[in-house]
Parts: C-alpha cells; sequence; structure tokens
C-alpha cells in the first residue's frame, strides 16, 4: 500500500479487456470476410483441387494430362489465379495468422473438445499454409511450366511423391488442409447462424466429418496412384504422349 | 464422510493492492460435511491464520447470495472460472487453489474489478425501453415458445465466467463475451425491447464485437446457469449478418 501512495499516477489507468466499442473500426469487416474467403474461393478452389482435378490422377498419367491442358485453358489464367487463388489464400493466411496472435489458447485450464478445435484450427491453418507456399513454389512457380508442357504433369508431381520425406509432407498437408476446411465450414455455418441449435450443431458436425474423410480419402487414393505408377517422363520432349495426342484421345 | 481428523488445504493467491506483486498462503481447516469454498473463506475469516501458524488478513472476495443467482463470487477454483459458492469441498481436488479472475484487474485478494460487463451491457442497451412521460399501458403480449427461449438466457447472473474461459476475451481483442451477446438475444426477442433491435445488432459490429468469438465453446461449458450462449452466439450472429447485407443493399 505503501508503494501505491508513492507512486506519481493515481489508480486512474482502468487496465483489464476494453469493453465494447460500439460504431468503431472495420474487424467486423475483416473478420468477416476472412470467415467467407475460407469457403470462397479458397475452399471452393481445394474443392475443385482434390475431389476433381488431383482425382483424375486415380485414372491414370493421360487422364491427369487431359486436366491440367483443361485448366491451362481457361480464359484469362493468370488472372483468375491471382484473384481466385493467390490473393484470397494469401489474405486468409495472414489475417488468420493476425488472429492467431490476438487469441490466448486455453486448452490445459478447459481441456474441452471445442476448445481443441478452437487450437487445431490454427495449428492446421498454419501447417496448410507452410505446406501451400513450398507446394505452389515447386509445382507452379519453377520447374517445368506445366500450363505449357501439360503431358508431363504426372511426372512432376511423381517426381516429389515417390520421396518418402515429401510423400509425408504432402499426406500432412493434405490433411491439415482438409481438416481446416471441414471443421472451417462447421465454424462459418455456427458463426452466420446457418446452423444454431445445439442438435442441428452436432448432426452438421457430423456431415463435416464425413467431409473430412471424403476430402482426405480420395487425396490419399490419388497420392497412391502416382505412388503405384513408374516414374513418368519429367522432361519436355521426353515423354510418350504430346499435345497433339492429349488432344485426341480426349 | 464422518471421518473427524480429515482436514481440507486451500491455497490462496492473495494480493494487496491492484497494482502490489501477488503471493501465495496456505490454509488448513477442520473438514466437515457441506462445506464449499465460500463456508471456507468465512472460516479462515473467523481465524485467519496460515497453515505455517502466522496470523494473517482475513481473505477479501466478492459473495452476497451464497445460492448461485447473484454472480459475485466467480473466481478461479483449481484453475477454472465457477461460482465459489457452488464449489463443494467434497468435489474439489486437494489442495484447492484459488485465485482471482485473471482477465480482469483485482481489487484486491480473490476480488476482481467485472465492471467492463456493466460497460458493455450498456453498449447494446441491455434493457426493455418503457421509460416515457406517460403510461404506455400494457405491452405485447409474448407467445409460450418465445417465453421459453428467453427464459434461459434471462437466467444470465453476469458473473464473468464466459468471458474468464473464453480465449478471445482478452486485451488484445477487447471481445465482448458470451454474456453480452446472449443478452442481446434476450432483449431482442421482446416485444418491447426489439424496438432496439438495430442499435442492439449494429453496436456488435463494432470493433471487440461478435466477429471475435471463435467458437471454441468453453463460455457454454463454464456457465453456471446453463445458458444456451452458443446457440445464442450463432443466432445474434445470423441476425448481424443479415442486417449488415441488409444494409448494404437497401440503406
Amino acid at each position: 500500500m505503501a508503494s501505491a501512495a508513492g507512486s506519481t499516477a493515481p489508480a486512474a489507468v482502468h487496465q483489464g479487456v476494453a469493453p465494447l466499442r460500439a460504431g468503431q473500426g472495420y474487424s467486423f469487416l475483416l473478420r468477416r470476410l476472412h470467415s467467407l474467403s475460407g469457403i470462397v474461393p479458397v475452399g471452393a478452389f481445394l474443392f475443385e483441387h482434390v475431389l476433381i482435378s488431383n482425382a483424375t490422377a486415380i485414372s491414370g498419367p493421360a487422364a491427369y494430362a487431359r486436366q491440367v491442358q483443361f485448366l491451362a485453358s481457361l480464359p484469362l489464367v493468370p488472372l483468375l489465379e491471382l484473384f481466385g487463388i493467390w490473393l484470397p489464400i494469401a489474405f486468409h493466411a495472414l489475417y488468420g495468422f493476425y488472429i492467431w496472435y490476438r487469441g490466448d489458447g486455453n486448452t490445459i485450464a478447459y481441456p474441452w473438445t471445442g476448445n481443441w478445435m478452437y487450437t487445431a484450427q490454427r495449428w492446421t491453418g498454419g501447417i496448410a499454409f507452410a505446406y501451400i507456399l513450398w507446394h505452389t513454389w515447386t509445382m507452379r512457380f519453377t520447374g517445368v511450366d506445366l500450363h505449357v508442357h501439360p503431358e508431363i504433369s504426372f511426372g512432376k508431381v511423381q517426381a516429389e511423391v515417390l520421396q518418402p520425406a515429401l510423400f509425408i509432407f504432402y499426406v500432412v498437408g493434405l490433411i491439415a488442409a482438409s481438416w481446416h476446411f471441414a471443421y472451417g465450414i462447421w465454424l462459418f455455418c455456427a458463426k452466420w447462424g446457418i446452423v444454431s441449435g445445439e442438435k442441428a450443431r452436432k448432426r452438421f458436425l457430423a456431415v463435416c466429418l464425413g467431409f473430412f474423410f471424403l476430402l482426405s480419402g480420395v487425396g490419399l487414393a490419388s497420392l497412391a496412384t502416382l505412388r503405384k505408377y513408374p516414374q513418368q517422363p519429367t522432361e519436355p520432349g521426353t515423354a510418350v504422349m504430346n499435345n497433339k495426342q492429349i488432344t485426341e484421345g480426349r | 464422510m464422518a471421518n473427524t481428523n480429515k482436514s481440507v488445504l486451500i491455497k490462496i493467491k492473495r494480493q494487496n493492492t491492484p497494482t502490489s506483486k501477488s503471493y501465495w498462503e496456505e490454509f488448513e481447516l477442520a473438514y466437515h460435511p457441506g462445506m464449499n469454498v465460500i463456508s471456507s473463506l468465512m472460516e479462515i475469516a473467523a481465524n485467519p491464520v496460515t497453515r505455517e501458524g502466522k496470523a494473517t488478513s482475513p481473505i477479501t472476495y466478492d459473495s452476497n447470495c451464497l445460492e448461485e443467482v447473484c454472480g459475485s463470487c466467480a473466481m478461479l477454483i483449481n484453475g477454472r472460472a465457477r461460482m465459489a459458492c457452488s464449489a463443494l469441498i467434497d468435489n474439489l481436488e486437494q489442495p484447492i487453489k484459488l485465485e482471482p479472475f485473471a482477465k480482469f484487474p483485482v481489487v484486491r485478494d480473490l476480488a476482481t474489478d467485472r465492471s467492463v460487463i456493466f460497460e458493455n451491457l450498456k453498449a447494446v442497451k441491455a434493457w426493455v425501453p418503457i421509460d416515457g412521460t406517460y403510461d404506455l399501458g400494457p405491452g405485447p403480449r409474448m407467445t409460450a415458445e418465445e417465453q421459453e427461449q428467453a427464459y434461459p438466457i434471462s437466467r444470465c447472473i453476469s458473473c464473468c465466467c464466459c468471458m474468464e474461459a473464453c480465449p478471445q476475451f482478452n486485451e488484445d481483442t477487447g471481445f465482448v463475451g458470451a454474456a453480452t451477446i446472449a443478452q442481446v438475444r434476450l432483449f431482442n426477442t421482446h416485444p418491447t425491447g426489439k424496438s432496439l433491435q438495430r442499435e442492439r445488432l449494429a453496436a456488435l459490429m463494432g470493433d471487440g464485437g461478435i466477429q471475435e468469438c471463435g467458437y471454441a465453446q468453453n463460455c457454454v461449458e463454464v456457465c453456471p446457469k446453463d445458458i444456451p450462449l452458443t446457440r445464442a452466439i450463432s443466432e445474434v450472429g445470423g441476425e448481424v449478418m443479415k442486417q449488415a447485407i441488409g444494409d448494404l443493399f437497401r440503406r
């Protein structure tokens, strides 16, 4: 008490959490944009990437090459990639890290499922982002451009997937991203009032869990196929099929 | 149970002033059936001597009703936010650790300043506006279904357990907390309270508003009154979005 009396500043400084700042700031817009961007376009892209495009690997190298060729033939691919994939992922990830930084996880004191999922959502997001950075760097930004040489797509992915360490990274990245998206759909529906009641939320959680198994299951099946085949050509010109044959084979 | 030699060991985190350093003191009490944390603190007040036999001051704490309806005696008991009056010694692991709430300024010992919830309730106008210069007459009737929805939320005792346990409630976010959001749901359900619905939902869009919820769901687990807090957050979240998107096109 003597120390309090001796200090120059009286106890006017109010500590603790600030009250609600009604009518102030842009955090509502940013948080809701973050929430929405996880579903559209980032989640929608993940859905297409795992369940449609990469699932064609299960049908073999030729089908895979045709799918890559189709994607490369879409109009304004660089703009689609920039505004449909790169910028939304960058925003979702960077703002997500900011959200992670501002939260105080407390699973030790309150070890309940929902609280663990809160923490898991942050870690899976972080792991998925690390994977995505590496994956886009090696697949899209370096090495042979698959939009120019779709015929070696299968071989280029195989070159990574056949290495045990990188295969494990693929599996970890796939499962982290699948969980983050599946539980993210549940969170989105809970926060936006789409699924609000206790029973409804529980039922919908089972649906999202099923979606997680579908997404990661199809992804694992694609990876298994890529490992099953012998290494396909990885250099342009050495591929068994050329672009002309791919087009004719359609 | 009838073992008269049994004793109760309680460790209490104490702090003399809002700015001074905290310290721990241990107390040993004779066990008797039906003890709870508040009755133990009363016994310590009657004989404020630590386990080592050193005379000390009685513990400062908030309490009033002793039956879990006033919301005063919330504190951290064995690390978890709960009401001290309903924390039976028989159900607690010993030594029992008592601490003040960690996210609210300490007044002294276990007493904290939880006035932030009052500021939050004011910010969302958590009341039914009936003040006027003449008698407005009886208000519209509530249906039985509306009453059933509203009653559980009306039991809130402003204890702030939901806020203390929330990973998003901290000085960085300034999150409003589950209790206040649930009260928005309550007063927006009320036939007369509804008239302030727009203002309440708009207030929850400010910084620290409903968007800060991370849906960890600790609030609904710790709530001593079993208020459907996560349901209220979802429903109010939907209303807030409807208003935000609606205003985008209509205002």
